[in-house]
């Protein structure tokens, strides 16, 4: 069965969930539901997110959370992948309704990043005890004794490479965080929506250099919600319904970076958008907006090369001339991009789903992409070792 | 806290680590860094494995690496667990090993990419030493 995407759903991006993770999933999913044009009853299958990446275990929450919603499914799962979690959640959701093992399937994606040091002193000994173990647990038995508590320095390295390899400068990074923040004016669902200057990004307190506080996202809360139907369900969308033409997906077997390639360059990115084009018979000059995964300015700045937008070591180049900004050219990150959106990571490449599904239906308002009719979703886990692009085009 | 903090990377390493892991922490400890060389194909693995992730042999053996190497990248982080912050850290190229993700003993402002570096050890607990880089001397 040939399966579209019929309905969407989501929460603004801030930095903590206004409502407890059950409610705010709830909302979405009856959000996303009732935009297909479809009764809660009539989901028969559902792929969920962790209820927070960083928070407490997600152990069986897909059961929980289908008792609480009161679904029967043929088809049900937590999908967990690092950064490309709620890309893969989607994906399954694509495969089951495929496969025919479901005729409408429900994606909830949900990320509430914030932990906060416990003020009780009694619950300091604990969620020590917690961070040290997932610290390692997430950055493996020896890069995590170092010290490592978020990917932040791995980014920073890239960063620095890029900088040294391609001639660019850090005005050149701090000009995609300005770029990004001007396309995030006009949507209700980004967290950081005033606008800021080069001046201002330099500014900011450094984090890993090369990059400062205004080349990082923001750790974030959020939520999004998809729904994928076969025929004749699909009928019932109440706004038109969108394909996903082509995917690709490809994982080098590193974490946190391969330690043997080259760090301004990933295979994983341009092997995924190979695939996809591919498959959707596509090129990137076809692509009127992208949302990708590009959580530092100098991440942008490699995706928009590796995943064949420009020439390498050219996107900076791009930047300054507003290539990236439309201009007849692929518009990169309509929602304002990680960087101002907001970064729930858990729920990040639902939120790039959504708004490129809104795009393609031309329901985006000020910020609509004029005539937009090919999108491209991009996600990635670690730094770059996975990724998975999805071409998705008006049904 | 350190003595809990101690206690529970410890448990973590063995638990997210296993035998090559104990291995080479124990040779760490004796100021040797290591990876394994497979005996079939030649690839050393690092980190190092019981088995060969290229050709997966199961006979591995054990090898020292290089005591220099050549600074690839480096940074600083400003949340950091055992070093005084805001530490330096950096991947340092090892001839035949790839890149060691390790802590540099040096200031952020004199280090440049493709320096020379030479190989420490700083111990962080009763199990663990990690390696350390600092700018060649000599």
């Amino acid at each position: 069965m040939k399966p579209l995407i019929t309905g969407v759903g989501a929460v603004p991006v801030r930095r903590q969930l206004e409502r407890s993770a059950r409610d705010t999933a709830t909302a979405v999913a009856l959000q996303a539901i009732g935009d297909a044009g479809l009764e809660p009853g009539e989901i028969d299958g559902l792929f969920v997110t962790p209820p927070g990446l960083s928070g407490p275990p997600g152990f069986m929450w897909s059961c929980a959370f289908a008792h609480h919603l009161g679904l029967t499914t043929k088809a049900q799962a937590l999908v967990e992948c690092g950064g490309m979690t709620a890309a893969l959640a989607l994906r399954s959701a694509l495969d089951a309704v495929t496969l025919g093992r479901s005729r409408a399937a429900l994606v909830v994606a949900l990320d509430a990043r914030v932990v906060d040091v416990p003020e009780n002193p009694e619950d300091v000994m604990g969620f020590v005890e917690n961070a040290v173990v997932g610290l390692v647990g997430l950055y493996g038995p020896y890069d995590a004794l170092f010290g490592v508590g978020a990917p932040i320095p791995y980014y920073a390295m890239c960063a620095q490479r890029y900088l040294f390899e391609h001639q660019a400068t850090e005005e050149d990074l701090a000009r995609v965080a300005v770029t990004l923040r001007a396309n995030a004016v006009d949507n209700p669902l980004a967290e950081h929506r005033k606008p800021i200057t080069v001046a201002d990004v330099l500014a900011s307190r450094p984090v890993s250099p090369p990059l400062k506080r205004l080349d990082c996202s923001t750790f974030s809360s959020g939520a999004a919600a998809v729904v994928v139907t076969a025929e004749p369900l699909s009928r019932r969308s109440k706004g038109p319904p969108v394909a996903v033409t082509g995917i690709g997906e490809h994982h080098v077997p590193a974490h946190f970076g391969d330690r043997r390639a080259s760090w301004t360059r990933f295979e994983s990115a341009e092997s995924a958008a190979r695939q996809a084009f591919s498959e959707a018979g596509r090129t990137p000059g076809d692509v009127d907006l992208a949302e990708l995964y590009g959580v530092f300015t100098a991440t942008e700045l490699i995706l928009y090369e590796d995943l064949g937008f420009f020439p390498k070591g050219e996107a900076a180049r791009a930047v300054r001339e507003g290539l990236t900004s439309g201009r007849g050219r692929t518009m990169m990150n309509p929602s304002g991009g990680r960087l101002s959106l907001g970064h729930p990571a858990g729920a990040t490449p639902l939120y790039a789903a959504v708004e490129v599904v809104q795009q393609l239906r031309g329901a985006c308002g000020p910020r609509q992409v004029a005539g937009a009719k090919v999108g491209l979703v991009h996600a990635e886990h670690g730094m770059l070792d996975g990724s998975f692009v999805a071409i998705l085009e008006g049904a | 806290m350190k003595d809990l903090i101690d206690r529970k990377t410890w448990e973590a390493v063995r638990h997210y680590g296993g035998a090559a892991t104990e291995e080479y922490y124990r040779r760490l400890k004796e100021n040797r860094l290591c990876a394994t060389r497979c005996d079939a194909c030649g690839h050393v693995a690092f980190p190092p494995r019981d088995f060969c992730p290229k050709c997966w042999a199961k006979a591995v053996s054990w090898v020292d690496l290089p005591k220099t190497g050549t600074l690839f990248a480096f940074t600083t982080q400003e949340r950091v667990l055992r070093f005084a912050a805001p530490e330096v850290i950096g991947l340092v190229e090892v001839e035949g090993a790839g890149r060691l993700f390790a802590h540099i003993d040096a200031p952020f402002e004199s280090l440049r990419l493709g320096m020379e570096m030479e190989l420490g050890f700083v111990e962080i607990s009763a199990e663990l030493t990690v390696p350390k880089f600092r700018p060649r001397t000599s």
